[in-house]
């Protein structure tokens, strides 16, 4: 089948009414999620979960996917309005785009905001819609080894990536791993650690443990601080950026796009650190660096993009090689094997429609999200004004349902009030929880791939470094890990932003 | 915790948590490095546990001895109210079978109202009823989730 007849046959899917209805669903609910502080993507998707039981694998996964990038779009709205990040993307967004507000140009911020998101959200998707194919294609072609360096190199660069010392994230990691290897072993059938509750012999949800660690923990940490927040009261008007505006961000738009797609590929990188390092790339070569957070429509142009295109980069690994990127990306992993797929380079071949129906609905989403955001920008306003007070135990009954109703368990339950409790400290204490969320799900996967290398080299460990796609990838890791011999390299690891990983 | 800082701390505890995963890997057998056992992979989640925290823990000494000390995670914090909704997050585990999804969601959410930020009776009653009746008409009436019931049937 040629590009355009995939693409055909995407659209066909995507533009089934019952489809089009879960993209708005999706795109709507990921809006709401980012307008919201403190629920994000990733506790949204796991939420809304067990909701797309019921619903066939395409609109399951058109509707979550619509969920992250929507996610994308909203929160840049209470960063420019409230100087509060909806979600952790859109932290850089504050910087400037709340002194934009200050000044009464609330309106050209959030126009910008819109308009840059919908033009990097569509490239995004349309080099998906390139790169995905060939790739998969080329993940035909690896084995056990090069399955297993893959993985490797994403964690040690979500590692790399991570806010505060490189032995917290890897350390965070490992207990990740751990956590994986609960239930029964993928190969023997052993049950491990499971402490003869049934419900463990499955492992460790993946959902149960998101919603802990980023959902309730948020709770946890907003309720003891002051609960009032103001909003800019200002009349926002002229939603449409001028000329000058359009002037001043085109290219701020082109470039984040091109750094949040490349970093949204790489397993590890994602939204949020495309954000900060679109930001730092404009004001680097601007000429006017000093004006940077006073207002500079760049500086929320460029970020806004990168976020958005980042999104689109993050189903590559996904679709391609079944490796999630990020923590949402892992939660819909988990929703396609839970709905009967294995993402990987065979997905592509035997379920062209879902492949490319999924691809084209992000179009599709795109498209609405454009619709939706600017002339609903003065409900999210008001949603923005419900009180935390009355907003948080809203935020608590639905991660509780959502835990429940996933196995009907209560230990499911149990699971996540203890990871709230263990996200919590982990705040506390400074523990980042991303790649403790990619070590769980890439935990069993990782061990399938080692042993069966190993059960393939009889034992011998240089099969990583003899088989040529292995040796790069687990090369790349080691010069990762590396770093703190390297003095230049240590440096600009130290710049970089603090802030969770696509929560 | 005035003699060690907080990533000592945190460090060696991560440790013994290490050290624990890693001896307990032993009971589902290592096997050996061309036919892998069940407990191989525990046990070297184990062991890079333990690793890592040993690390953190020489650096968490190097930055004492730079005096970096213990810094308070809850001054200015009303971190009791942490510990209440952490509590009532607890009960509700407890009840939600015995008590059913409606009467526990109605006590969660009145409760949670009337003691984080504390509302009037008012709002905290119909907020409480209001909210358990919602839950049940989206999660059990239209999106068919089978939520505990009491002895009541509700």
């Amino acid at each position: 089948m040629d590009f355009s007849q995939s693409i055909v046959m995407g659209f066909q899917v995507a533009l089934q009414p019952g489809n089009l209805l879960f993209c708005f669903i999706g795109v709507l609910i990921g809006t709401l999620v980012g307008v919201l502080p403190g629920l994000g993507p990733v506790a949204a998707i796991s939420l809304l979960l067990p909701a797309t039981f019921h619903l066939t694998p395409v609109s399951a996964i058109i509707m979550l996917a619509g969920i992250y990038y929507g996610a994308m779009y909203g929160g840049s709205t209470t960063s420019i309005l409230v100087n509060i990040p909806g979600e952790a993307a859109s932290v850089v967004t504050c910087l400037d785009g709340y002194k934009m507000a200050r000044q009464g140009r609330a309106g050209p911020a959030l126009g910008i905001a819109a308009f840059g998101s919908f033009i990097a959200g569509t490239i995004g998707v349309l080099g998906l819609m390139l790169i995905a194919p060939p790739l998969a294609e080329m993940g035909l072609k690896f084995g056990p080894p090069e399955y297993f360096s893959l993985m490797i190199l994403g964690l040690t660069i979500l590692t790399f990536l991570a806010s505060g010392p490189m032995w917290k994230a890897l350390l965070m990691a490992a207990f990740g791993l751990f956590l994986g290897c609960i239930g029964l072993d993928t190969l023997m059938g052993a049950p491990r650690f499971t402490l003869d509750i049934i419900e463990l012999s499955d492992g460790i949800g993946l959902v149960p443990v998101v919603m802990g660690l980023f959902g309730i923990s948020e709770v946890l940490l907003n309720v003891e601080q002051s609960m009032e927040r103001s909003i800019f009261e200002t009349k926002i008007k002229n939603l449409l950026p001028n000329l000058k505006d359009w002037a001043d961000s085109i290219f701020a738009i082109l470039r984040g796009t091109v750094i949040g797609f490349f970093l949204g590929v790489l397993p590890g990188g994602g939204a949020v650190i495309s954000s900060f390092v679109s930001y730092a790339v404009e004001k680097k070569i601007s000429k006017y660096p000093e004006k940077f957070g006073t207002g500079m429509i760049e500086g929320v142009a460029g970020p806004e993009a990168a976020n958005n295109a980042a999104t689109g980069g993050a189903f590559i690994p996904l679709l391609t090689l079944g490796i999630p990127a990020n923590a949402v990306m892992a939660i819909l992993l988990g929703a396609m094997m839970i709905h009967g797929m294995q993402p990987g380079p065979m997905l592509v071949k035997e379920q062209p429609g879902l492949f490319w129906g999924a691809i084209t609905s992000m179009y599709l989403g795109n498209v609405m999200l454009l619709i939706l955001n600017l002339p609903l920008i003065g409900l999210w306003v008001k949603i923005l004004k419900v009180p935390y007070p009355i907003l948080f135990p809203l935020i608590l009954l639905f991660c509780l349902i959502g835990a429940y109703s996933l196995n009907n368990s209560i230990v499911e339950v149990l699971i996540m009030v203890i990871f709230g409790l263990i996200g919590y400290l982990f705040k506390k204490f400074e523990y980042e929880a991303a790649p403790l969320i990619l070590a769980l799900v890439l935990g069993p996967m990782l061990e399938t791939a080692l042993r069966r290398s190993l059960l393939l080299s009889a034992g011998d460990p240089r099969i990583f470094l003899t088989r040529p796609i292995s040796a790069v990838l687990m090369l790349l890791s080691f010069f990762l890990l590396a770093y703190p011999l390297v003095p230049w390299l240590r440096k600009k690891r130290a710049i970089l932003p603090k802030g969770e990983a696509e929560d | 915790m005035g003699k060690f800082n907080n990533d000592q701390v945190s460090a060696a505890i991560w440790f013994v948590i290490g050290a624990i995963i890693a001896i307990a890997s032993l009971r589902y057998k290592l096997g050996t490095l061309a036919s892998p056992g069940t407990g191989f992979m525990p046990f070297l989640a184990g062991l890079a546990i333990a690793l890592f925290s040993f690390i953190g823990l020489v650096h968490g000494t190097l930055r004492r001895k730079q005096g970096v000390g213990w810094k308070t995670t809850m001054n200015g914090l009303m971190w009791g109210k942490s510990l209440i909704v952490l509590a009532a997050l607890f009960a509700y585990t407890l009840l939600l079978t015995p008590l059913g999804f409606s009467l526990c969601t109605a006590l969660f959410i009145g409760f949670l109202l009337r003691t984080v930020k504390p509302q009037g009776w008012f709002v905290a009653i119909a907020g409480s009823i209001l909210t358990a009746l919602g839950a049940y008409g989206i999660f059990e009436v239209w999106l068919k989730a089978q939520l505990p019931r009491g002895p009541w049937g509700f």
